[in-house]
């Protein structure tokens, strides 16, 4: 199992931590605004290049990578990033949080599962294999986190649900995710058959009802509701009466 | 058609449609998705004929995710009618989306298929829109 700690280095420069403005001119110059914490020392601000950090993201062992975060070039740090922000439509990497890490202390991290084989369910029962669950959170040290949690799927029928408890468990690491939590199962999905022309006619020509308006005010429970209808029959009861002796 | 069930107010205002999707911005179910590129309103009509594109190709092959849901109403006057006297009645519903929001998700189909019931669908949106994966499909 290939473990999460790398021998790579990530050089960052301090900052004056500042308004949104600062973070765009560290932005506009190739760099990343960064914060690092933990380890029971002060925050401090810090400037990043954007593509050491990418290269971490999505080396193999994500962003549960321990590196050597170098200061200036002099002081030196292990450190994993925590937090990270993309830029919605363009995808760019707009900042991270970084946590110092003691190598001796236990650490709570999420590790991603992968899922190996193919599914009896999509292979002979033509369903599709779902994956609900991509990562869990795992507790350790941090030599020992795994770069992700394999499991094998081959067996995986419909009806039948690969849950946490399933994943292969070790005694360097505690899964925390709870244990009844579906990983993967297989699902069958109804074909879409084409509506008859007049059926499309119809709906074409058919007016959407208006949906339900809220009520400001005290609503009615069920019970009012009822003893409100009994009351409202019991005076036109009396009336028939009335007509009744006439 | 997708509308709400039930709603505090029949009527709304036009508002305003600056800015980023924030949210609703990433990959939250399926391996592929189809991200819009604008801001704009998209119709309860226009969804439901991207899902019948994307449903249609697919067949039974994969599954898809609706990330958007019409929740406001847009309302319009009868033809021939003079101004004043009022807001029309509500007409339908459309989904409100800032650039970057995922519109759809789909698993279970190669990413080929994926790409081109992505296609079909984008088609029926009025919005430019690109197709996504999740980093390690191929």
């Amino acid at each position: 199992m290939a473990t999460a700690t790398e021998n790579n280095t990530l050089e960052a420069q301090p900052r004056v931590p500042g308004t949104k403005n600062d973070a765009r001119r560290v932005r506009r110059e190739g760099k990343i605004p960064a914060v690092l914490y933990g380890a029971g020392k002060d925050a401090a601000s810090l400037s990043v290049d954007p593509r050491q950090v990418l290269r971490i993201l999505h080396s193999a062992s994500g962003h549960n990578t321990i590196f050597d975060l170098s200061l200036n070039g002099d002081e030196r740090t292990k450190a994993m990033i925590v937090d990270w922000q993309f830029e919605p439509i363009k995808g760019k990497l707009l900042h991270i949080d970084l946590k110092r890490i003691a190598m001796d202390q236990k650490l709570t991290v999420m590790v991603p599962i992968v899922l190996r084989g193919e599914a009896a369910g999509v292979k002979q029962q033509g369903g599709i294999l779902e994956q609900v669950l991509r990562e869990v959170e795992i507790q350790c040290l941090p030599g020992d986190i795994p770069a992700s949690i394999e499991a094998d799927v081959s067996e995986l029928v419909f009806g039948k649900v690969l849950r946490v408890a399933d994943l292969p468990h070790s005694e360097k690491f505690k899964i925390l995710t709870d244990e009844n939590q579906t990983v993967a199962h297989v699902i069958t999905v109804k074909e879409e058959v084409a509506p008859a022309p007049e059926a499309v006619a119809a709906e074409a020509g058919a007016v959407a009802a208006e949906p339900e308006v809220i009520k400001k005010g005290k609503q009615e429970t069920e019970e009012e509701g009822a003893e409100e209808a009994v009351a409202e029959k019991a005076p036109k009861a009396e009336k028939g009466d009335k007509k009744e002796k006439k | 058609m997708l509308m709400p069930k039930k709603v505090k107010y029949r009527k709304q205002q036009r508002g305003r449609m600056t800015g980023k999707a924030w949210r609703g911005s990433e990959l939250a179910f399926g391996d592929y998705g189809l991200k819009v590129l604008e801001p704009g309103w998209i119709t309860d009509r226009q969804i439901e004929a991207s899902r019948v594109a994307m449903t249609r190709f697919v067949k039974r092959g994969g599954k898809i995710w609706i990330r958007l849901f019409p929740d406001k109403p847009v309302t319009k006057k009868p033809a021939e009618t003079r101004m004043g006297k009022g807001k029309g009645a509500p007409d339908h519903w459309v989904a409100v989306v800032r650039p970057g929001k995922i519109l759809f998700e789909m698993e279970g189909v190669t990413p080929t298929e994926a790409a081109e019931a992505m296609r079909l669908a984008s088609h029926k949106l009025p919005l430019r829109t690109s197709f996504v994966k999740r980093e390690g499909t191929h």
